[in-house]
């Protein structure tokens, strides 16, 4: 007898190993999804640079329309208010008419104001030092135009033609060109940084356009390998089970025939009258008894697993007592045991509460664990059995746990995900006859009944099995009482 | 020869200008019949305001109007700017300044212009505001505006040391307009 807390402080490591090894199953059954993440997460990334890529040519553009394009635009304006300004004096030129003379004058200084007011903006504008000289030139270059046009347009106005042409041939003329000459390198400096920016444009948009050629690209060769691992993953899955039921119809087929050979046998000797004395047929009889039992043993657990299949299964649930359930477990596996020649060791803790389920069901379950020790037990001959009481993982409360230790040939980590999986049975153990049906079929009876089932082992040392149990709730117990017919519950 | 056919062509445009005939008095002022009295407002002499002159006296001013004095003491050639014939400013000028009625105006220029004695006939404006920007454009121009008309593109030369708003100032325009 070994004590509790001994048994609890085993139970703690083994429980984080088993989180360990869901993780890693969880993971290996996922690697298509998690390949499909990696590829979600690496064009959200690159996506993220494109945007950005192209918000810079959004803004690159906006600004060579902003500066450049407008700023050309407004330079021509500049070059036509110019123009004007000369013009309107000249007009005035061609009348003796001091009204329309002062008209044109007036034209000639609206047009100068608006030059003015260009220039001015363009000064303030300039950054760069070729564009604050050039400013700085064009401003003096304009005002000396300006006085020259002034005195031109008194001598018209005064009625100087002669002196006004003179004056503007020897002054007006030079000045202007001046004028001309600074506006038009004004405009080549707005083509020159217009061109810049529409090269960054350029650049900008290549670049995004590689990086959209090399996400696509990215993209394709990631999603076709997630195909290919998806595609693999289920046709591996589709040869596994193939596999399997092929090994399973083997395996069937082989329990069934050695019975069948042996009735066959029997019968044989009892018609051709080869077995004759009464003991010799008492002995036949108990030999046909026997494989009579053990091949419907046989098909009522396949049938069961059938029944199972669907997860639909309906069972009458109860509240049972502990003692209940392990003296029917005792009762149907007692001859299995001391068949085997195999010591029974028993932990039980007193004032265990009841548990929610069917009686029958559990026994099979518990059955099928003490039919594996027994089977898988090497040479130790020692099966353990305990009952606990603990917390649930889901729902949180209290649960029974029944265990079923064995000190046998135990279980490599990598095999334990595969245990419960149906027909599965581990290469190490093909030598001992078995379905591949009971473990699959004692979880599917646990997680029907609301519980679950759970294993730590070690290869050469051995193993321990769990059935996990939900505790009647007292409120549930105070309803329902233990002298009330039972109720159905459908567990899917 | 030649000067003389230039003169010739002077005097010729002058003429022309000259002669235009008076408008005919304004519909408003012909309702208000002669028997009503009319609000006065102070006439203004307007120079350009780079003209150094700030001040001159009414024998100044009429041989100025009357083209008898043609530079300004800095040398710039004076341009005498008038209103239309019939225009109450005009008449005002006329009467207070040149102490002559249209035709006697009409008969000195041309005496004048035909002699040499003065350089160049006076220009004519239609409206204020074509006088106000003529000022404003030509250094060496005289006129004359309401005050009501006068703004900061041109100064406004002291008569006699008075400005038009002083008591006392002289040059007074009927109020009722001609329309401009």
């Amino acid at each position: 007898m070994r004590s509790s807390a001994k048994y609890e402080a085993a139970q703690s490591p083994a429980a984080l190993v088993s989180t360990m090894d869901r993780v890693v199953s969880a993971v290996l059954r996922h690697n298509a999804t998690l390949l499909l993440v990696l590829v979600f997460c690496a064009v959200a990334v690159v996506g993220v640079f494109v945007i950005r890529d192209l918000q810079t040519a959004n803004a690159e553009a906006q600004n060579i329309y902003a500066v450049s394009v407008q700023g050309l635009r407004e330079i021509g304006e500049l070059q036509f208010d110019a123009q004007e300004t000369r013009r309107a004096t000249l007009y005035a030129l061609t009348t003796n008419d001091s009204n329309l003379q002062v008209e044109y004058a007036d034209q000639s200084r609206g047009a100068d104001q608006r030059v003015t007011d260009g220039i001015t903006q363009y000064r303030h504008q300039a950054r760069l030092p070729a564009e604050m000289a050039l400013a700085e030139r064009l401003t003096h270059d304009w005002a000396n135009y300006l006085s020259i046009r002034d005195e031109v347009l008194a001598s018209i106005l005064e009625g100087s033609t002669k002196e006004a042409v003179t004056l503007d041939l020897s002054g007006g003329v030079p000045s202007f060109e001046r004028v001309r000459l600074d506006l038009n390198e004004v405009k080549r400096l707005y083509d020159d940084q217009a061109s810049q920016r529409l090269g960054n444009v350029v650049a900008t948009s290549r670049r995004s356009a590689l990086r959209l050629i090399g996400i696509l690209g990215f993209t394709f060769l990631l999603s076709s390998t997630a195909v290919w691992a998806i595609q693999r993953s289920r046709m591996l899955s589709a040869i596994q089970l193939a596999k399997l039921q092929m090994e399973f119809v083997a395996s069937v087929s082989h329990e069934l025939r050695t019975p069948l050979a042996v009735l066959s046998s029997a019968a044989d000797n009892i018609a051709d009258g080869v077995v004759r004395e009464k003991a010799d047929l008492e002995r036949y009889g108990r030999v046909l008894q026997n494989q009579s039992r053990q091949m419907t043993g046989l098909v009522d657990q396949i049938l069961l697993f059938a029944s199972t299949e669907d997860r639909k299964k309906r069972y009458v649930l109860e509240p049972l007592d502990v003692a209940q359930i392990i003296a029917s477990l005792e009762s149907s596996t007692r001859e299995l045991i001391q068949g085997a020649g195999f010591v029974v060791e028993r932990h039980i803790e007193p004032g265990l509460p009841q548990v929610m389920g069917d009686l029958s069901a559990i026994t099979q379950c518990l059955q099928n664990l003490v039919g594996n020790a027994v089977k898988y037990g090497a040479q130790s001959r020692w099966i353990g059995l305990g009952v606990s009481m603990g917390p649930a993982e889901h729902p949180p409360g209290q649960e029974v746990r029944i265990s079923v230790s064995d000190k046998g040939i135990g279980m490599d980590r990598s095999e334990i995900p595969h245990i419960f999986e149906p027909f599965y049975r581990s290469p190490r153990v093909m030598q001992i006859h078995g379905t591949g049906l009971g473990l699959s079929l004692a979880t599917r009876i646990a997680e029907t009944l609301g519980g679950r089932l759970s294993v730590v082992s070690e290869l050469s040392v051995g193993s321990t099995f769990t059935l996990h149990l939900p505790i009647v709730e007292r409120e549930r117990l105070e309803m329902t009482g233990v002298a009330s017919p039972p109720y159905s519950s459908k567990q899917t | 020869m030649g000067r003389l056919a230039s003169l010739l062509i002077s005097v010729g445009a002058a003429a022309l200008l000259l002669a235009a005939p008076p408008r005919e008095a304004s519909p408003s002022a012909a309702r208000l019949g002669p028997q009503q009295t009319l609000p006065s407002q102070p006439l203004a002499i307007v120079v350009n305001r780079t003209n150094s002159v700030d001040d001159l006296s009414m024998s100044e001013l009429r041989k100025v109007f009357l083209g008898e004095r043609s530079h300004w003491p800095n040398g710039r050639r004076i341009t005498l700017v008038m209103r239309e014939p019939g225009e109450p400013e005009r008449t005002t000028i006329l009467r207070d300044v040149c102490q002559m009625n249209e035709s006697e105006f009409k008969n000195h220029f041309l005496h004048g212009l035909f002699t040499g004695e003065i350089l160049v006939s006076p220009k004519i404006l239609a409206t204020p505001i074509g006088v106000r920007k003529f000022v404003f454009n030509v250094p060496g121009a005289i006129g004359y505006l309401r005050l009501s008309d006068v703004d900061n593109t041109v100064k406004i030369v002291r008569v006699d040391e008075l400005l038009p708003e002083d008591k006392g100032y002289k040059l007074h325009v009927e109020a009722a307009r001609t329309g401009n």
